[in-house]
């Protein structure tokens, strides 16, 4: 096993070896470029989302490339230099030592998985190179002190953060007080988690916990928690599930004409897309957070979008949006800070304030880092299923200024 | 209380739908004293074919019951004429062949891994005139697929039972049940009552596969989450017992039920595997199990 991934990693080396021989010349002939290390998980099993954020990457940095590179560079171009992580802690760190020691990356940005993240960010923190991360979402990644680290998407506490903001938004845009909250939700380590800050956050805002209830994911029949469920009468019901617990659930309740006025998911096995398959119009009301949606309501998404599902094939995800703000984020500092220094760049990422521009896809306001590295303004979006012509679709309700133009929110959804 | 009450209900209809899981692994258990490992898959095929019979045709789903266990009648037959027998011929002597276990267990891989490749891994549930619909019995709500599932399990189970009492068929899997050799001499041809029982074994599979359809969801491995509470409900009721089997499903299924009212639904399963343990040291027969001679 050992031996076999030295080889692999050998052969990767020489691969990479073998294309820079035969990309050094015309490169050197080009203008200046700058270097931006990769560390993606391109293989393995989160290989999808690797994909995703590489092609997102590629669509930024063409459009970048093609609009005169970095001015204050002298045109400078983008190069995007990959490594694949294989959602490896160990591969990724040595993957971002290589980058920085043999590759003379300028920047780094990756790594998608928590767990890669956070051990090669410390790698970069060493050698002093600045390292945007565009999505992984553990807390601890931006909170241990380092200078050299940003993060564009939203951290994990931030998610029921946002959900809790949501609902008081709401109460206040309608008038409608809800008081009595049930929280149900898968027993592993994400749904515990989640169970935790709620806790915390709906006594700090004053609602009563009626139903505080983990459930095994891999359960027949839901039918026992849908009956509890009802007993507590809840108001709000807040959910961790997978995909087929979404779905047994959803249906159960529907079944046991359980109506409470507000159901709010936590992404993921909600966001499935085999989920508005198998509960239709079972799951009209519901509300859903995701990092992002298609239809948020900014001028530059929808044309960005239409041109990634045009290459790609696919509509952009939230991965795939980070990867691609972190782009134009990499692009508007080196742009300030004319230099391709890294203690230079990471001056001018420090105090970045962008808020217009191509990149500017996002729910959200713009992304402004704190002292920590963390992009303050990131936010998430709650959606609502709502009946779009005659079919289920996830509509963006909150943030109000990404709420999809002419929708009004159903909320409470069930009076 | 109310909660309870309707608890229970759904407990029983639930059970009663385990039962029906159980009872065709209880009865290949019985006459051919195989644990087939291969049940969940059955039930799998049964779920995949009437998605699809029910999906492509649009026919209510209750049309599909006289449909699709005739044909995983013919497939379990065939199933065990071309796969299993050979193994028992092989070890003829042999009074519980292992080799058929590790058999029924390559069947397993083989069919979900075959409903893998065909149909992918995705959650399927099919949209029909019953499904999510149900009726109020006073303050209590009824779910009318479970409820038609309920009651089709004990019509199956009753079935089985006059079936295996009353016909020239029954009598001889009861005959080979006992002693296979004595059986033979009778002039009962061993193989061919194997071939039936995997037979209705799987046919069963595919009347649950059937009740399950219109609230449940279909994936390539869907039989394990089944196979193992049918597993502990075949102990529980008695190895090759079918009154055992229908009690077995409705214990699991109201302690399952019940019992989450009164503390986190995660607990049940654990007391579910403690009652299960309890019974192997108490009475390893079961409800309704008599002690093996064999």
């Amino acid at each position: 096993m050992k031996n076999g991934s030295f080889t692999s990693l050998l052969a990767g080396c020489m691969g990479v070896a073998l294309s820079a021989a035969l990309f050094a010349v015309p490169a050197l002939a080009a203008d200046k470029t700058v270097k931006i290390g990769n560390v993606e998980p391109l293989s393995g099993p989160s290989a999808s989302v690797g994909v995703q954020g590489k092609q997102a990457r590629e669509m930024a940095v063409e459009e970048i490339n093609a609009a005169g590179g970095i001015k204050s560079l002298g045109g400078a171009k983008l190069e995007l230099v990959y490594a694949d992580s294989k959602s490896d802690p160990t591969v990724g760190v040595t993957e971002t030592e290589r980058l920085i020691n043999t590759e003379k990356v300028n920047l780094m940005t990756g790594c998608w998985n928590s767990a890669v993240t956070y051990p090669a960010t410390q790698v970069a923190e060493r050698y002093g190179i600045p390292f945007v991360v565009p999505v992984a979402v553990r807390d601890t990644i931006t909170e241990r002190g380092f200078k050299n680290v940003f993060r564009i998407a939203a951290k994990d506490s931030w998610w029921v953060r946002d959900q809790f903001r949501f609902l008081k938004d709401m109460q206040e845009e309608t008038g409608v007080k809800l008081k009595k909250i049930a929280f149900l939700f898968e027993n592993g380590d994400w749904g515990t988690g989640f169970a935790e800050k709620w806790r915390e956050l709906a006594k700090k805002d004053g609602y009563e916990i009626v139903l505080d209830e983990p459930y095994p994911s891999t359960a027949t029949d839901l039918t026992p928690v849908v009956t509890k469920l009802k007993s507590a009468n809840p108001d709000i019901v807040m959910l961790v599930s997978n995909a087929a617990d979404a779905i047994l659930l959803t249906n159960t309740m529907a079944e046991m004409q359980l109506k409470p006025k507000v159901v709010l998911a936590s992404g993921g096995g909600h966001a499935d897309p085999t989920f508005l398959d198998n509960t239709d119009t079972n799951a009209l009301g519901i509300f859903d957070e995701v990092e992002w949606n298609t239809d948020v309501n900014k001028p530059q998404a929808k044309p960005a979008n239409e041109k990634f599902k045009k290459k790609y094939g696919y509509d952009l995800t939230g991965e795939s949006v980070d990867a691609y703000v972190a782009m134009y984020v990499i692009a508007d500092a080196l742009e300030r800070a004319a230099s391709t220094d890294p203690a230079k760049i990471r001056e001018a990422l420090a105090t970045t304030n962008l808020t217009t521009g191509p990149g500017m896809v996002v729910s959200y306001d713009g992304v402004q880092f704190d002292e920590t590295g963390q992009n303050k303004n990131a936010g998430i979006v709650i959606v609502q299923v709502a009946n779009v012509n005659g079919k289920p679709e996830r509509v963006t309700v909150w943030p109000k200024a990404a709420r999809r133009a002419g929708y009004t929110p159903v909320f409470p959804a069930n009076k | 209380m109310t909660a309870v009450i309707q608890a229970t209900l759904n407990g029983a209809m639930m059970g009663a739908m385990y039962g029906l899981t159980a009872l065709g692994l209880t009865l290949i258990f019985g006459v051919m004293k195989v644990v087939n490992f291969a049940h969940g898959s059955l039930l799998m095929v049964g779920m995949f074919s009437a998605y699809w019979l029910i999906r492509l045709t649009g026919i209510h789903p209750y049309l599909a019951l006289v449909i699709v266990p005739p044909v995983l009648f013919v497939f379990g037959y065939y199933l065990q004429d071309v796969v299993i027998k050979p193994v028992f011929k092989a070890e003829g002597q042999v009074r519980e062949p292992l080799t058929v276990i590790i058999v029924t267990t390559g069947v397993w891989y083989v069919l979900d891994n075959l409903a893998l490749m065909l149909f992918g891994a995705e959650y399927r549930t099919v949209r029909t005139a019953i499904s999510n619909k149900s009726f109020a019995l006073g303050q209590y709500i009824i779910s009318i697929p479970k409820f038609s599932g309920f009651v089709v399990a004990i019509l199956t189970a009753v079935g089985l039972a006059i079936f295996m009492r009353k016909t020239k068929t029954g009598k001889a899997l009861r005959a080979t049940s006992l002693d296979r050799e004595a059986a033979n001499l009778m002039g009962i041809d061993q193989y061919r009552v194997y071939n039936i029982a995997f037979g209705l074994g799987t046919a069963i599979a595919g009347i649950a596969g059937c009740v399950l359809i219109p609230f449940y969801y279909v994936y390539p491995s869907v039989g394990v989450v089944f196979d193992i509470r049918a597993f502990i409900i075949v102990v529980l009721g008695g190895l090759g017992s079918i009154p055992g089997a229908l009690l077995g499903g409705l214990v699991i299924g109201l302690i399952e039920s019940v019992f989450s009212q009164f503390m986190a639904s995660t607990w049940t399963e654990a007391i579910i595997y403690a009652i299960f343990l309890i019974i192997l040291f108490v009475k390893p027969s079961g409800f309704f199990g008599h002690k093996q001679d064999w």
